[in-house]
Formats: C-alpha cells, structure tokens, sequence
C-alpha cells in the first residue's frame, strides 16, 4: 500500500476519495476520457476554411453507429423534417454543415463521456442540462445581438467536468472498496468539476473560446473573462436558465430574475420573458433526442 | 416605487447627442439627469458604432502595415491572430472611451439612470430598471437622443450567425472566406473595405449606381477602384430578390436580374432605424414621421415646445459631430443661450480604405447655385509625401465660384482625407480666396500642400 493509500483509510470514507480525487488532479493522474476520435476529426474539419460538407458527410459515415444517430436526431420532432430522413446526404441537406458537426460533436460526445454505467439516470439528468445550456446559449446570444457561433458549443461542455469526475470517482471507490451516496459525488463534481473540465480543454484543443467558457462560467468568476467575446456571461445565464428549466424546484423566478448575471447581460423583464419562452421549444428538443 | 424626482433637465439616451447635451445643460447650472438603457454610456456610437469600427479599421490598416513590412523585418504574423487580437484592442478602446464619457459625466455632476425611459406626459418619464423597480421623473425640459439601431428587413433572416448586421458583425470569431454585403451607404461601404483589406472576398450589392451616393462621384470612384483593386466587387443598380443562407456552407443572394451571389457570411447594411418604440411618444404629444423619425424645426424642437430631439432619431445626416452640436445646441436654446454661429460647413467624413471626406458644395450644387465653377485637382501621386509614404491614391478636388476666386467646397479622398479637410473647412469659414492656399508657405513634404497644387490648377483655369 502506497503512503498515501496508508494515511487516507484513516478518513472518512468521503474524505478518502475526496484526497484520492484531489491527488490525481493535482498530479495530473485523472483519467480523462480521450475526445471521441470522429469529434476530434469533425473538429478539425470544421476549423478547416477548406473542408465542406462532403467531407464532414464522408467522415461521419465511417462511424456507422455515430451515423444512425444523427439520422434519428434528424428525424426528431426538433427539426422538422419535411419528409423523414433516410440518408446522410439528405441529413446533410437538411441540417447543414454547421448543424451536422454540432450534432456529430454532441451526439460522439455524450456516448465517449456522457455514459456511466449504473449511473444512467444522473447522468441522463447532466446529459439534458449540458444539452439545454447550450441551446440557451444561442438564444441568448441572439438577443444580444452577439455572434451566435460556439454559443452552443461553449454552453453544452461548460459543465463537461461532471461526468469526468464521477468516472474517477467510481473508479477510486472500486479500488477502495468505498461506497458514497449520490450526494457526496455530486459535491465533487460541483467542486472540481470546473478544474477538470480545464484540464480536458488543454487535453482536447478544445476552442480558446469553450475553454473561457468552462473556466469562467460561474457567476463569481465570469467577470475575470479575459476576451471581450461574453461567453463566459452568455454561459453562466444559460447554465442558470436550464436549471431553472429542468429543476423548476431549486429556483423559483423571482430568484432568476435577481441573480447579478440578469443585470450584468443588461436584460430587462421583457427580455428574459422571452428567454423563458424559449424553455418549451427547447424541452421539445430534449425530449425529442435519443438520450 | 420611489417618489417622482425633479430634474431641470432630462435626457433620454447618452450617446454622442445626449451626452452633450446634459454637459451643455451642467455647464449652465442646471440639474440634469441622464437615462440610459445600455449597461454603459456611450450609445451605439461607443459599443456598435463609430468607435468599434474606426478602431477595426486602423487595427487593420497596423495589421496591412506590418505583413507588408514583414520581409524588411524579418518576421511573420501568426495567421490565428487576426481577429482575436482586433477584438482585443476595439474591447481596449470602447472601454476606455467609454470610461471617459461616464467620467465626464459624473464631474459635471449629472444624475445617470439605467433603465429604460417611457413618457408618461409631456413633462414625466418613467424609468424601469433591469431589476424592475421603476423611478419616476420629471422635468422642465426633456431631450430625446435614443439614437437607432441596424434596420432588419423583413425578407431577410437575420440571424447573427450566417446573416449579421453591424453589431454581430464585431462579434465575429474568425474571419469568413468570402462576405457578401447588402447597401451601399456609409455602414456598409466602411466594413467592405476593411473587410477586403483583411483578406476576405468582399461583395457589395445595392440598387444605387454606386456606393456613398452623397458624396462626390470622383470620390467614390477612388474608393471603389481601390476596393476593387483590394479584390472586393461593386455590383451597382440591383435589387435583391432573396437572401438567405442555403443551409449548408453559405448565404445566397439572388438579385433581382436573376444572377446569383454566394458568400459565407452576409453583412446586412440597408440602413438604420430610430429607437422611439420604446419611448411611448404619444403620451408626450410627439407624433413620429411615417419613417419612424422625430419630426424636429432648425433647432431641434418637436412639436411640443421643451421637448427636443437630436441625433440618430431626427434622421440624417446621422454623423456622431453632427449629433453633438445638436445636443448641445438644443439644449443652448431651452435655456435661450446663444449658440454661437449656426455651423454651414459640417465636414463629411467616410472612413472607407481610402477616406473619403468633403466640406462645402459641391461641383454640382456649385454650377447651379453660380451658374459655374472652377475645379481645382491635385492627385497625391504629385505630391512628395504622398509618394514617401506610399499615399498615391489619393484626390484633392477644390472647388471655386465661376472666377476661380471664392473657395466653396473641398473634397477628398486617400489616406487621410478625414484630417485633411479641415484646413479647407477653416479656409470656408475664414471665407479665404483661392489665391490664399497659393501665396501661403505650407509645410514640405505633407499633403497639405495638395492644397496648393490644386489651388494652382484653379488659377491656371481662370479666364483671363
């Protein structure tokens, strides 16, 4: 038994893996999750001023089960589809580039990281918050008349830390024979998960952008946002509207429209009533994807 | 609700118009109070404005200098640098800028509310506030500056994403590959050519023969050879008769005669429209133009006599020195202060790459209000320091009365022409003759000394 290991079975079982998890932080020993190998690619491709949407149609292909997917996304209530979507092709007709490498990076995403076993439940629940921050993100950056792009990208990986963490965090207990309740993991990953999130950006090359995102998304750190861009305030508001949309219990609207973030975007009553009006549509969506 | 204060004065909106005005109104001792709706002072000239995209524009016009000077000094931009570090220094300016209008603002001693204004009657306003508490005010005299914002078409989806207007367009995180542009006006030919001078495949389209249809033809000329040169199109006289993006990798333009423009991001120019929604007018007794404006007389009173309206909401000519001097001298005559001397030779100024800026007549309205003119010409490839320091675009045209003798208007276009114009803006105002831009000793080598040359070619022209 390593020194380490010696002193820890003297703590409290939370404690314990608490300065496992914070030991494997600290030494750079987390496991983190390697960037689905089709998201990386679709990535790169979407960076490239050269690639087109043949291409990105081409690379999607290869990953058949990745394929199947956008297809039923496609297919959802969400986006309308004229008539049902039997093709890649036509998938890519209908959706466009920028959607379809959206959704190729969501939909490889949430099954390289999002996927817990004996965990489906709780992490289906960050799946859907992930998922509706990102949506709201684009609204909001609509209203404001900002750029919309990565809106949606920054807002679905602010939180990506979370399942990173319960990943290492089941791990340790299987090493430890340990078990914590619920409560305690989710402590965790609300404390750590803004470092380890950090930690996949760099390990990712993920856009300077997401990482603003990630980094400064809280309430009390998205006014040390270095770039002028605001998606660090643009994901905070979106982080707190999804929760005020999927946990309607922890916040009540009185609550949301006090938080500083509201006056900080310069949003006034009637514009974060149609916001809220987007929460419908945006639930629709959620309901509507193969989760 | 707190109870209803008492101000002097009121403004509602403190962008260029606005600010002045409540400065104007502290200056002479009065208790003003400024409502704003934005988080900072400033309006759309400081955060969308005239300051973002002059400060775009010189930051582009750096970039261009150093890659040319890049082989002499042995160095190489990064190529990812390009837009991250323009919106870094415009983010740098606005600040700043901002900064000192709030600053100015506080040592004047005038109140500043943020929230949104709506008149309840001709004398008070309400104020809501982003936390929704409500302030109500009321004032002897009230000033409207709430300024405009990008007009939005209805058969255009602008979206801010693949279709932007001119305040998403600053959002931009990378530079597109091609960008169409709708207009032809100032907005829109300022951001084509910078946009061009960055690289990107710039296509302007609009219905008007030719871009800044204002200002002098020969001007305009310069600014689209060069703007071609750069790689951007002009495609003159068209309508639009679709516009949207395709769904997959570009926006689509077809026009009017059929032809079809793609472009990866669209830029919507077609034009601005007066923030008076909001304002709840008709309480006021104020009844806006069908276009949307406030109806105004020469010194900037609505129809309700201490109710004024100055900048962007009165329409043109919609320039930030134009809106300070009507701020400060609608409030100059509320008070019944003189003004000063009514301001006939307002300058121009376009900042497109190259400049263009014109003060007094022109040619035209010269021929028709003398019966004639005398053109004096002088091209910045005659001149020594156009040469030195790689101006040789440039075009200084003057005009004189039918004898060559009187000085009446001065355009200009090349790097430069926005500071340029000023000497023949003093010139009309000191009514100086020709032959005083002859006889004078102007500095050498500068540009200034076009003036002369042109001046020469005016004389040269007279009949004997």
């Amino acid at each position: 038994m390593s020194p380490l290991l010696a002193s820890s079975v003297d703590l409290e079982p939370v404690e314990q893996v608490r300065s496992l998890l914070v030991d494997r932080i600290e030494k750079g020993e987390l496991r983190l999750p390697l960037l689905p190998q089709v998201a990386h690619q679709v990535m790169t491709l979407t960076n490239d001023p050269d690639s087109d949407v043949t291409r990105l149609a081409s690379l999607i292909q290869q990953d058949q089960a990745l394929a199947g997917q956008i297809l039923s996304v496609a297919n959802s209530p969400a986006y309308m589809p004229r008539s049902p979507i039997v093709s890649l092709q036509q998938a890519v007709a209908w959706l466009g580039m920028k959607h379809l490498a959206d959704m190729a990076l969501m939909v490889s995403i949430q099954s390289g990281v999002f996927r817990v076993q004996g965990f489906e439940a709780e992490v289906k629940a960050l799946w859907r918050h992930a998922l509706a921050t990102g949506l709201f993100g684009k609204e909001i950056a609509r209203l404001g008349r900002h750029n919309v792009e990565n809106a949606f990208l920054c807002g679905l990986l602010h939180a990506v830390g979370k399942p990173v963490i319960l990943h290492n965090v089941i791990e340790i207990q299987k090493l430890q024979d340990l078990h914590l309740p619920w409560n305690s993991i989710r402590d965790f990953m609300e404390e750590f998960h803004v470092s380890v999130g950090n930690l996949l950006t760099e390990n990712w090359k993920l856009p300077d952008q997401v990482k603003e995102a990630i980094t400064y998304y809280k309430d009390h750190t998205y006014k040390h946002a270095p770039s002028p861009t605001k998606v660090a305030l643009i994901t905070c508001l979106a982080d707190h509207l999804a929760s005020y949309l999927l946990e309607p219990t922890l916040m009540d609207e009185e609550t949301l429209l006090a938080l500083p973030v509201i006056q900080d975007m310069n949003l006034y009553s009637e514009d974060v009533s149609s916001l809220l009006e987007q929460g419908e549509p945006i639930l629709k969506t959620l309901d509507s994807m193969p989760l | 609700m707190s109870e209803t204060l008492h101000y002097d004065i009121l403004i509602i909106g403190s962008g260029p118009a606005g600010q002045k005005a409540a400065i104007q109104g502290a200056k002479a001792g009065k208790r003003v109070a400024v409502i704003e709706r934005d988080l900072e002072v400033g309006g759309a000239c400081v955060h969308h404005g005239t300051i973002p995209s002059k400060t775009l524009r010189e930051s582009a016009l750096n970039m261009l200098r150093l890659k040319r000077t890049a082989g002499v000094f042995d160095f190489k931009l990064r190529d990812d640098l390009k837009v991250k570090s323009l919106t870094q220094r415009l983010d740098h300016v606005v600040k700043a800028h901002s900064r000192f209008i709030a600053d100015q603002i506080h040592r004047n001693g005038v109140t500043r509310y943020h929230g949104r204004g709506r008149f309840l009657s001709d004398r008070e306003v309400q104020v809501s506030m982003t936390n929704r508490t409500i302030q109500r005010l009321t004032a002897d005299i009230i000033v409207v500056a709430t300024g405009s914002r990008p007009r939005k078409p209805d058969n255009i989806p602008v979206d801010h994403e693949h279709i932007l207007d001119s305040d998403s367009i600053l959002s931009l995180t990378y530079l597109p590959k091609s960008l169409t542009v709708l207009g032809g006006g100032v907005i829109a030919s300022e951001y084509a050519s910078f946009f061009s001078l960055l690289g990107v495949q710039v296509t302007m389209i609009d219905q008007a023969d030719r871009p800044v249809r204002f200002m002098d033809a020969e001007l305009t000329d310069g600014f689209v050879q060069a703007f071609e040169a750069d790689g951007g199109t002009y495609h003159g006289n068209q309508t639009i008769a679709e516009a949207k993006w395709d769904g997959l990798s570009k926006v689509v333009t077809v026009l009017g005669n059929g032809e079809v423009i793609e472009g990866e991001k669209m830029l919507m120019a077609l034009g601005r429209v007066a923030n008076i929604e909001d304002l709840h007018l008709e309480a006021a007794g104020v009844k806006p133009t069908p276009r949307g404006l406030i109806p105004v007389d020469q010194h900037c009173r609505t129809s309700v006599p201490h109710i004024y309206a100055v900048g962007d909401v009165i329409g043109p000519p919609s320039l930030a020195s134009c809106s300070m001097e009507q701020g400060r001298r609608a409030v100059c005559h509320a008070l019944g202060i003189d003004p000063g001397g009514s301001p006939e030779t307002v300058p121009m100024g376009i900042y497109t790459v190259p400049e263009m800026s014109s003060v007094g007549i022109s040619e035209e309205e010269a021929v028709t209000r003398f019966g004639g003119a005398i053109v004096g010409r002088s091209r910045f490839n005659e001149i020594a320091r156009g040469q030195i320091s790689g101006m040789t675009d440039g075009l200084l045209k003057m005009v004189a009365d039918p004898c060559g003798k009187k000085l009446l208007g001065v355009h200009i276009v090349g790097e430069g022409a926005t500071e340029l114009v000023h000497i023949g803006q003093m010139g009309l105002l000191a009514q100086m003759e020709i032959d005083s831009f002859v006889e004078n000793i102007f500095n050498f080598p500068t540009l200034g000394e076009a003036y002369r040359v042109a001046a020469l070619d005016i004389v040269k022209q007279r009949k004997p």
